[in-house]
């Protein structure tokens, strides 16, 4: 795994890639710096200017990991990992180390905006600090998405533009979630829905009826049971997935400097999952 | 060393490789020979761990390679037909980065690296860029990649594919070299590579082995009848005249040279006898100049298409 994060790290100073990505970013991140706390002599730097630059790295992450997968698929160098003798998680997980560690070491250059600030004004540093974690997790899981999307194809411009595509849409479910139906009816039918789909994705990997046909009729159970006790959950049930699934709702804990366990957790379980579904996407090709 | 049994892959409908065993002895040189498509490189990515089979198993050292992948794999070095490099490396760093990968002991690497690049020749380029070397270069970087670590087994898909003569020699002069120490696959449809380092070829044709045995014996087995290539100065009614004199001569056929006035002939004879001396008295007596005449061994070339061409008439 070290070897791999070594590699894929060298290899953005090699190649102009991670030169484009911290410079971009830098210099984006200096204007805003600049307009938001230097000439309006704002000391808001956490929920002004942090939270500004979110949609600067929504753009910018996929410049990172557009190459990761889909370079070693181009240059048939994949062949060289399915046969190192390590799990293919841990390439997987190097790789994703090495754009989060480029993606951290950007961030940390900036560090110098609020030190700069505290010379001239009162810093809350715990919201400082607070914030720059979450920024952190919220790009490592940006980067899961990427790596996955990288690992699909074997043109860069088209992973490229479907991790810009996939980030853009989890940073719009904030908005898309509060136009959607509050009624019980609608969360009874989405939970149905819901049920279906965990049906069919059981169906598709075990193409086993039976055991699906069970899983559907869990969650139609489930459904009925929740019905009955408590009808207050379906009300406005949409909304509130769509919250709990939103990356950047959840950031906007870490500027007002709370540290919850829960946030922290959805976050690294969230880069473990697509970490997971790539190392899946990688060994299926074993078996084509 | 090496175990396959009842190996099988599929791609959806497609059969690349069609129950297939064999077995692999430490020390041993094996190449395999089959006709673009044949399934020679499904067979070499399931040993290698990339692919893996759809029926059957793979064990070396008596462990199945899919319950122990990691394990398996330190022991077989793999040279892929295209080799897996990285362009934007130094060969020194390329090399480094799959020591690391194979998990070698970092006083290893270096060692490695300081031996191979001297055994694969490649001592003069190890700071220059992958991506500037030429393709000889890039080939034996390909092959120095499958030594780091010191595998006892190398696996080499094709090393000498798009090498000039010259590289093609120094592949067969390397391998040669690689024999001491370790268990060699090759495969390649160039046969005269095979034949000079193998002691043992598995002919393979759609999927199937058709053939398994050494250069010799199986050059052998095929002859069958003796052969004899013969130029001669004269007429085509008098060459024939007087080759079917001679007693045991079969299938006499003859085809105009480059010569002036000559003739080729190939005259088979019936069994293991040997005609020579009686085609030459015979030619003698008719007052017919021989200009050449030398005994034909079927090459593996023509073994191989009479192998594969018998497979698809059948």
């Amino acid at each position: 795994m070290l070897a791999v994060l070594k590699k894929e790290f060298k290899t953005y100073f090699i190649t102009p890639v991670g030169y484009i990505f911290m410079g971009l970013f830098l210099l984006i991140a200096g204007i805003t710096f600049v307009t938001g706390n230097v000439f309006s002599m704002s000391e808001d730097y956490a929920n002004g200017t942090l939270s500004g630059l979110i949609l600067v790295f929504v753009l910018a992450i996929p410049l990172l990991t557009m190459r990761i997968y889909t370079e070693e698929q181009r240059q048939k160098t994949e062949q060289l990992l399915m046969t190192a003798p390590i799990p293919t998680w841990q390439v997987v997980l190097g790789k994703f180390l090495a754009a989060s560690l480029l993606f951290g070491m950007t961030l940390l250059v900036t560090v110098i905006f609020p030190i700069l600030l505290s010379f001239h004004g009162r810093m809350e540093w715990p919201v400082i600090i607070g914030s720059y974690i979450g920024f952190f997790l919220l790009g490592c899981a940006f980067t899961s998405i990427g790596v996955f999307v990288s690992s699909l194809t074997d043109s860069q411009a088209s992973a490229a533009i479907i991790t810009l595509f996939l980030v853009l849409i989890t940073w719009m479910i904030d908005f898309i979630s509060g136009y959607m139906p509050q009624s019980n009816l609608s969360g009874i039918i989405f939970a149905l829905v819901l049920a279906l789909f965990l049906g069919l994705m059981v169906y598709n990997s075990s193409r086993n009826l039976t055991v699906s046909g069970l899983v559907l009729l869990a969650g139609l159970l489930v459904t009925g049971a929740i019905l009955l006790i408590n009808k207050e959950v379906f009300t406005s049930l949409i909304t509130k997935s769509l919250n709990w699934f939103s990356l950047t709702s959840r950031f906007y804990n870490f500027p007002r400097g709370i540290l919850k366990l829960s946030d922290l957790v959805y976050y690294l379980s969230f880069c473990g999952f697509f970490i997971y579904l790539t190392s899946r996407k990688i060994e299926k090709k074993r078996w084509s | 060393m090496i175990k396959a049994e009842n190996l099988t892959k599929s791609y959806g409908r497609h059969l690349a490789v069609d129950n297939i065993s064999f077995s692999i002895e430490k020390g041993e040189v094996i190449g395999f020979l089959g006709p673009n498509g044949a399934g020679k490189s499904t067979t070499m990515n399931m040993m290698c761990g990339c692919l893996a089979p759809s029926e059957g198993r793979i064990t070396i050292n008596g462990i199945d390679i899919m319950d122990e992948p990691e394990e398996t794999r330190k022991y077989v070095g793999y040279l892929p037909e295209q080799p897996p490099l990285y362009f934007e490396m130094t060969v020194t760093e390329y090399l480094k980065f799959v020591g690391e990968l194979k998990r070698v002991p970092k006083k290893q690497i270096k060692e490695d690296i300081d031996r191979i690049v001297n055994l694969v020749k490649i001592a003069d380029v190890k700071d220059r860029l992958i991506r500037n070397l030429s393709k000889g270069y890039k080939q034996r970087v390909g092959i120095a990649q499958a030594l780091m670590g010191n595998p006892p087994i190398l696996v080499l898909d094709e090393p000498s594919v798009g090498l000039d003569p010259k590289q093609i020699i120094e592949i067969r002069n390397l391998i040669n070299e690689l024999k001491k120490d370790h268990t060699l696959i090759i495969s390649s449809h160039i046969l005269p590579e095979i034949s000079a380092v193998c002691d043992r070829v598995l002919i393979i044709n759609k999927g199937n082995i058709v053939a398994s045995d050494t250069p010799e014996n199986l050059s052998k087995r095929l002859t069958g009848s003796n052969k004899v290539y013969l130029r001669i100065k004269g007429e085509e009614s008098a060459v024939r005249d007087a080759l079917s004199s001679v007693a045991g001569a079969e299938h006499i056929s003859v085809s105009p040279c480059q010569e002036e006035e000559a003739l080729d002939v190939t005259v088979e004879a019936e069994g293991d006898e040997d005609i020579r001396e009686k085609v030459f008295f015979a030619l003698s007596g008719g007052k017919l100049p021989l200009l050449q005449m030398r005994p034909m061994e079927m090459s593996l070339e023509d073994i191989f298409l009479n192998l594969t061409t018998v497979e698809e008439n059948a």
